[in-house]
């Protein structure tokens, strides 16, 4: 997702993302009572419509769709073998839809206004303590960042034991890769610390439901 | 600002990282040098709190780092050796945005404060670019930025220029001389600390040398070269 969003000010980037993860959320239901192929090809081409208004560019959609093209096409095929072609036309299209939809939204949005939009659903929960909703639109904020961040050191770890004529498996792989995410783990809470989380407002009262809070146990 | 150490030190695992420090820190740009392992890291953790001395008494502009590291932070901003392990958000403008909401900054204070710093340094055109896709040199100064944003009066580095090239060492040695604020920097790179104001030598956990840099500099390159 961090290589989705792509700058823009269409009316897409523009509306709030609570908005839009909310008419995800609808447009998905929405969907499934669809039960025959002609409405639900109006709702693609509703969705291509969606996506054409967001400015995102042919290439890069197709860059980030083309194995879920290759995904839904295979579901759409199986569902026609199995069910017969009405019902693998429903698959498909249905699938493509949602995909559609799903990506006009990560396309067009930050992780840090989902990851806000995420923390506002949560607080009824948080207000109830039965989860800390900032806490965990951080934690997802930050695993969206550091996705790349282990990719990249899977590959160094994988490039060194090359080197070194190892052949990769996955066990000599999986270890040092657990390993420098433990070391990364300390010196990324230790970065988050000096930064002041959590966010002083927190500390004044918005997070009074939730007892637990004082993660910065180090301060 | 002004930080006192009194007889400090750090014990890790019952071994002692650092010991007996007693320095009053005030000079704008003060280095600190040490083969690896002399406690250079340690030492400038503890002026924002992030390691806790084990004797003695620190107060960094008369606020304790334990105790205080709240307020201690907002003073202290810590420009860590790896900036992909400080940067902690996906876009750079989100992780300038990070730091200020933890400060309990005006939400229509936050954009405006992120431009200027960017502008500050230069790197405007990064604010809606992904970190991970940034060079090494590009990283360091969004950490920097990232660092700036919270406007804190004495910034920290340490080691900020190992991972960089030649090009993107002198533009952070460029903007560190510009910056108006205090710095404490750790390094190996003796040639970026010729023109502080004040050098700290240390060997295994202790002050060895304390001098200016035309002294102090020297004197280290001589005993690493003996």
């Amino acid at each position: 997702m961090q290589e989705l969003y792509v700058a823009g000010d269409t009316w897409l980037h523009r509306l709030g993302a609570g908005w839009k993860l909310l008419a995800l959320a609808l447009a998905g239901t929405l969907m499934f009572g669809l039960r025959s192929a002609g409405p639900l090809a109006l709702a693609c081409l509703a969705v291509a419509a969606v996506l054409w208004s967001a400015s995102i560019g042919w290439q890069r959609f197709w860059a980030q769709a083309r194995w879920l093209a290759v995904l839904t096409v295979f579901v759409a095929g199986f569902t026609a073998w199995v069910q017969g072609a009405e019902a693998g036309a429903v698959a498909g299209l249905r699938m493509a839809s949602l995909i559609g939809l799903a990506l006009a939204v990560t396309f067009t949005t930050t992780a840090s206004a989902l990851v806000d939009a995420l923390a506002a659903g949560l607080r009824p929960l948080h207000r109830r303590g039965w989860i800390d909703a900032d806490h965990a639109a951080f934690t997802i904020a930050l695993t969206l960042r550091f996705v790349p961040e282990l990719q990249r050191r899977w590959l160094a770890i994988r490039e060194a034991q090359a080197a070194r004529g190892i052949r990769a498996s996955p066990i000599r792989l999986v270890v040092p890769m657990v390993v420098a995410i433990l070391q990364a783990a300390d010196a990324v809470a230790e970065a988050i610390d000096a930064r002041g989380y959590p966010p002083e407002r927190d500390r004044e009262g918005a997070r009074a439901a939730c007892p637990s809070d004082e993660t910065s146990a180090r301060n | 600002m002004l930080i006192e150490l009194d007889g400090v030190g750090v014990e890790r695992e019952g071994r002692p990282v650092l010991a007996g420090l007693d320095l009053s820190l005030t000079e704008r740009r003060i280095g600190i040098v040490g083969a690896n392992g002399s406690g250079k890291s340690t030492l400038l953790r503890l002026f924002n709190g992030l390691a806790i001395p084990s004797a003695g008494r620190l107060r960094v502009d008369g606020l304790d780092p334990v105790t205080q590291a709240r307020q201690v932070r907002r003073r202290v901003g810590f420009v860590f050796q790896n900036p992909d392990l400080q940067i902690v958000m996906p876009l750079v403008s989100e992780d300038l945005a990070f730091g200020l909401r933890n400060l309990g900054a005006p939400r229509q204070d936050v954009g405006p404060r992120i431009d200027a710093v960017l502008r500050q340094l230069g790197i405007e055109a990064l604010a809606s670019r992904h970190c991970h896709a940034l060079s090494g040199g590009e990283k360091q100064l969004v950490a920097l930025a990232a660092v700036l944003v919270m406007e804190p009066a004495i910034l920290v580095f340490d080691e900020p220029t190992t991972l960089l090239d030649l090009r993107h060492r002198l533009r952070l040695g460029r903007c560190l001389a510009e910056l108006p604020q205090a710095a404490i920097v750790a390094s190996h790179d003796l040639d970026w600390l010729a023109g502080f104001d004040r050098i700290l030598v240390l060997e295994a956990g202790r002050v060895v040398l304390d001098d200016a840099p035309a002294v102090a500099l020297p004197w280290y390159r001589r005993r690493q070269e003996a």
